[in-house]
């Protein structure tokens, strides 16, 4: 783990990017702490701009847009770490055990991976989160990600596949050790470096995915995220007055989240891909 | 000097990013003379691949030359540019079969164009019709179907795919062709008829030397008139298929030769790499003799540079050998 | 000549047709089954909302007379599946609530025309250059590379409708340069008249230039991960050591990076659109995402259920189509498995 963390830092893009995801953490973890205003009490008039009071101003019902960019951007990474979890979690097991087991096992679950895929994941999203009627930040995180798996799933079932023909495996086999702790133990640790990638391609698309529900009005209910303020700021005109404080600052938030860990992305990719590397 | 391509004192090493040279050949002199078949043999990562890439004048980042020459037919690489050396030497003097010959073609191309762009780059004024018939006729008089001009590499099975670059890398007539691992990946009926193949280029006289260059030592007793074993970047022993294979003088040659001596097919692979030990870190060599960690016979000395030693003709890089009456080549092939 | 259909690629077109079948019954089972899992009855849920929107009552026992036949609600499921199933093939999507007494196919046909004409170009277009921008970086390295690099990868993080909230901003808030919204000035109304198609273009070109640049991003990226993949493959070293000159090589490069392209343009129609509805919502575009956003705002189900199954059929045809003409494009797949062996 040690020397993973030791690769990993070799790498300026990885670098970059865990540091700019870790500043938007530590900004959703601890800023509700520093500041004592609640995201949902008026605190001033109806769009009024940056100000000492509110130092990003308010929205349309005259509520302080830092605090909900604090409690915003804290539910956008509950979501999209929700999400990403789900949809690793499943898609690592779909996709080892189709690649693992093969025959019409791995035919089944590809061919479903597979349809799932052509289908449009927005309209799945959508019929899905019609269906829930308590919609909370945890549920619409599940919702994601189990749309979100098949990515995941044919991925890892294609590393799975080479790595079936190792030879340490053979030697598991030949052995006698079971199919269950043959996919835990010699299978998955080979791929760590690569399910990491795949969580925090997911994670990445989670948050957005959050955005978009929420922008299309099927965002969690009680709360407020980042793709919640931006469905407020279209609904209630935000861009159409020029309160820019509105929805600039949520969108630069989307973007720096998701930028952010496709820079690691790209990071771990550069470091475990060394054919990448090598031409750098 | 008659050598087709001689290089001395040669130093080809990678440049890491982070800016370290991995010294993957250092310090080889070598001749390959016309008519000659020359092996190459080592174990993988002892710098065999390296060697065929700066033989066949292709040397890219990261790889550079840090020291040393390379001839061709007794003129200075250094002095060729980039340009001559990509019409006039690459595939035309001095040709490849690469490793892993099974990608080595566009996948999305058939084969004809393959054929097509080899010629025409060298010779701009032949026509697209008559490279193809050039192609066809040379398929013939190495029996090979012409059909294949009009297949994509996917429809070939591997032994076809691999006699189907060797044609292709001998269209042009080159004077040396460097053969690397051409058999691996392979299976025994494909692995005779592909040697069978390279043979038949020298003995039709298309080529005039070829070189070998394996990880199976059995391999090069049936076609190799010398052989070279490599180790670490340097050549530890040369002299001929005879003395090579039935009288090792170097510790690492006897080691790879008992690792070999049954030839079971399939066995081979693993055999080799039983020698216990593994090469050493091409970054820091350790001082003197590269093999002495894993030399059976190791002793006082072999922390000092090792000698070149004359042995009958055959050269050794060993201490073991220095008090054999034989001359030190030492000094002779430093300058 | 080789005859440009064989027999392969009559084998490659009828197995991507059984699959797109088989993907179109899912999708179409999933836009039936999933909205039934809502609790309770949905038109009871319905009709008492529109009660409380103050309908008189006798409209209401229409309405809920209306909906309970629509639906089939007093039927077995497999029996309203099949009956929802044959609407589907006869085009009839049911009746909206939102528009009550508009029929939902009516109401999207009205609407497509302006998501078409909006998403495909946009894809297209930001495909098109995004390749061309991915591949010039993948050969060149160096500065131009990272810096395209890093900015496609931020594009491409850009949300859609992130990029397209700041161009309005800019461009139509602050800098009056283009109309904040709507596919046309008001007054008009769409017909084939130059002045028309003035207007529309003028209302067309933020919507089109948030979209086309976040596909930019997307395509840039995946061009240059594949050239620079091809780059170092054993073909291109083999055809450089035979003294194959660098720009045929480079040609052969990029033909074959841009074969995954292909395949990743078919994606694209399926993981663009989302971000693509809600831009449309942004610029109050009158097509397709702007109606989903008011049907869900207003609980209209027959509504939502129709677009999204129209989102998908649009999908499975665009991805059908890219897959056939990549089956044109990819000699592997004309050529059968037999040959030289």
């Amino acid at each position: 783990m040690r020397d993973i963390l030791r690769i990993l830092s070799g790498s300026r893009r990885f670098l970059v990017g865990f540091f700019m995801f870790g500043a938007v953490v530590l900004f959703a973890w601890i800023g509700p702490y520093l500041i004592d205003t609640d995201p949902f009490t008026r605190v001033g008039g109806l769009y009024s701009p940056p100000s000492k009071e509110a130092w990003l101003g308010t929205d349309n019902f005259g509520r302080d847009v830092l605090a909900q960019l604090m409690y915003g951007t804290r539910t956008s990474l509950w979501i999209g770490l929700v999400g990403g979890v789900v949809a690793t979690l499943i898609g690592v097991t779909v996709g080892t055990v189709a690649g693992y087991r093969g025959g019409w096992i791995e035919e089944a679950l590809m061919g479903l991976t597979n349809v799932l895929i052509t289908i449009p994941s927005i309209v799945v999203l959508i019929l899905l989160s019609i269906a829930v009627d308590s919609r909370s930040a945890t549920v619409m995180g599940v919702i994601i990600g189990i749309t979100a798996w098949p990515w995941t799933a044919r991925a890892v079932r294609a590393q799975t596949s080479s790595l079936k023909t190792r030879e340490h495996i053979d030697i598991a086999r030949i052995s006698g050790v079971g199919t269950l702790e043959i996919m835990l133990v010699e299978v998955l640790p080979y791929m760590l470096s690569y399910i990491g990638m795949a969580f925090v391609l997911q994670f990445s698309e989670g948050i957005l995915s959050e955005a978009t529900l929420s922008m299309l009005g099927l965002g969690p209910f009680q709360t407020v995220s980042l793709g919640v303020m931006l469905n407020w700021a279209l609904l209630w005109e935000a861009v159409r007055v020029g309160a820019w404080w509105a929805f600039i600052p949520p969108t630069i938030f989307l973007a720096i989240t998701s930028f952010s860990l496709m820079l690691m992305n790209a990071g771990m990719d550069e470091v475990f891909n060394p054919r990448l590397r090598q031409h750098q | 000097m008659d050598a087709l391509v001689s290089v001395r004192n040669l130093k080809a090493y990678y440049k890491t990013p982070d800016n370290q040279d991995v010294r993957a050949v250092d310090g080889v002199s070598l001749d390959i003379l016309p008519g000659e078949a020359l092996g190459i043999a080592g174990e993988s990562g002892c710098g065999k691949s390296t060697l065929s890439y700066v033989l066949s004048l292709f040397v890219q980042k990261p790889l550079y030359i840090k020291e040393g020459e390379v001839f061709v037919e007794g003129r200075d690489m250094a002095s060729f540019d980039e340009k001559t050396l990509q019409r006039e030497v690459r595939g035309k003097v001095i040709s490849v079969v690469p490793q892993g010959a099974m990608n080595s073609l566009n996948p999305t191309r058939k084969i004809r164009h393959m054929v097509i762009d080899v010629l025409r780059e060298h010779y701009p004024e032949m026509s697209p019709r008559e490279a193809v018939e050039r192609g066809r006729e040379r398929l013939e008089f190495l029996g090979l179907p012409p059909r294949v001009l009009d297949v994509y590499p996917h429809q070939l099975s591997g032994g076809m795919k691999q006699r189907v670059v060797t044609v292709i890398s001998t269209l042009l007539n080159p004077k040396v062709l460097i053969v690397d691992e051409p058999t691996s990946a392979l299976d025994v009926t494909s692995q005779k008829i592909v040697i069978k193949l390279l043979l038949d280029l020298l003995r039709k006289k298309i080529i005039q030397s070829i070189v070998f260059i394996t990880h199976e030592l059995p391999l090069l007793r049936h076609v190799a008139d010398r052989i070279a074993i490599m180790y670490a970047g340097k050549i530890v022993e040369l002299g001929t298929m005879q003395e090579i294979i039935f009288d090792p003088k170097h510790p690492y040659t006897q080691a790879l030769i008992g690792s070999v001596l049954t030839p079971e097919p399939g066995m081979k692979d693993r055999k080799v790499t039983g020698i216990p030990g593994r090469p050493p870190d091409m970054k820091m060599p350790p001082a003197g003799c590269r093999f002495q960690e894993r030399c059976p016979q190791r002793f006082g000395r072999c922390g000092e540079e090792p000698p070149r030693v004359n042995v009958g003709g055959r050269e050794v890089l060993c201490w073991l050998l220095q008090n054999e009456p034989a001359s030190e080549l030492a000094d002779a092939s430093a300058r | 000549m080789p005859k440009l259909i064989d027999s392969a690629f009559a084998r490659y077109l009828l197995q991507k047709i059984l699959w797109y079948v088989l993907a179109f019954f899912v999708a179409v089972a999933l836009n039936f089954f999933l909205p039934r899992l809502i609790p309770g009855n949905p038109v009871a849920v319905i009709v008492s909302q529109m009660a409380q929107q103050g309908v008189q009552s006798a409209a209401l026992e229409r309405l809920y007379a209306t909906y309970m036949a629509e639906f089939g609600l007093d039927q077995p499921v497999h029996v309203q599946f099949i009956r929802y199933l044959s609407g589907v093939f006869r085009g009839d999507l049911g009746t909206s609530f939102m528009l009550y007494p508009s029929k939902v196919s009516d109401v999207i046909r009205s609407a497509l025309p302006w998501t078409l004409a909006l998403q495909i170009p946009a894809i297209l277009v930001g495909w098109t250059l995004g390749n061309v921008l991915g591949a010039v970086a993948a050969y060149k390295r160096g500065v131009f590379d990272r810096t395209v690099f890093i900015s496609a990868l931020a594009l491409s993080r850009v949300p859609y409708y992130c990029l397209a909230i700041i161009l309005v901003y800019l461009l139509a808030v602050t800098w009056p340069v283009f109309p904040v919204a709507g596919g046309y000035s008001f007054g008009f109304y769409p017909e084939w008249s130059l002045e028309f198609i003035l207007d529309a273009l003028y209302h067309y070109t933020l919507p089109f230039l948030s979209l086309v640049m976040v596909a930019i991003g997307g395509a840039a990226v995946g061009m240059r991960e594949m050239s620079i993949y091809e780059l170092g493959t054993d073909y291109v070293n083999y055809a450089k050591r035979l003294g194959i000159s660098d720009a045929k090589v480079v040609r052969y490069v990029f033909r074959n990076a841009m074969l995954p392209q292909v395949t990743g343009l078919a994606l694209a129609f399926g993981t663009m659109v989302g971000g693509a509805l809600v831009t449309e919502n942004v610029f109050s575009y009158p097509g397709l995402g702007t109606l989903l956003f008011s049907a869900i705002r207003q609980n209209d189900y027959p509504m939502i259920q129709g677009i999204t199954l129209m989102i998908t059929v649009t999908v499975l045809i665009a991805n059908f189509l890219v897959e056939i003409a990549y089956g044109f494009i990819d000699p592997r797949i004309r050529a059968a498995q037999v040959g030289e062996k």
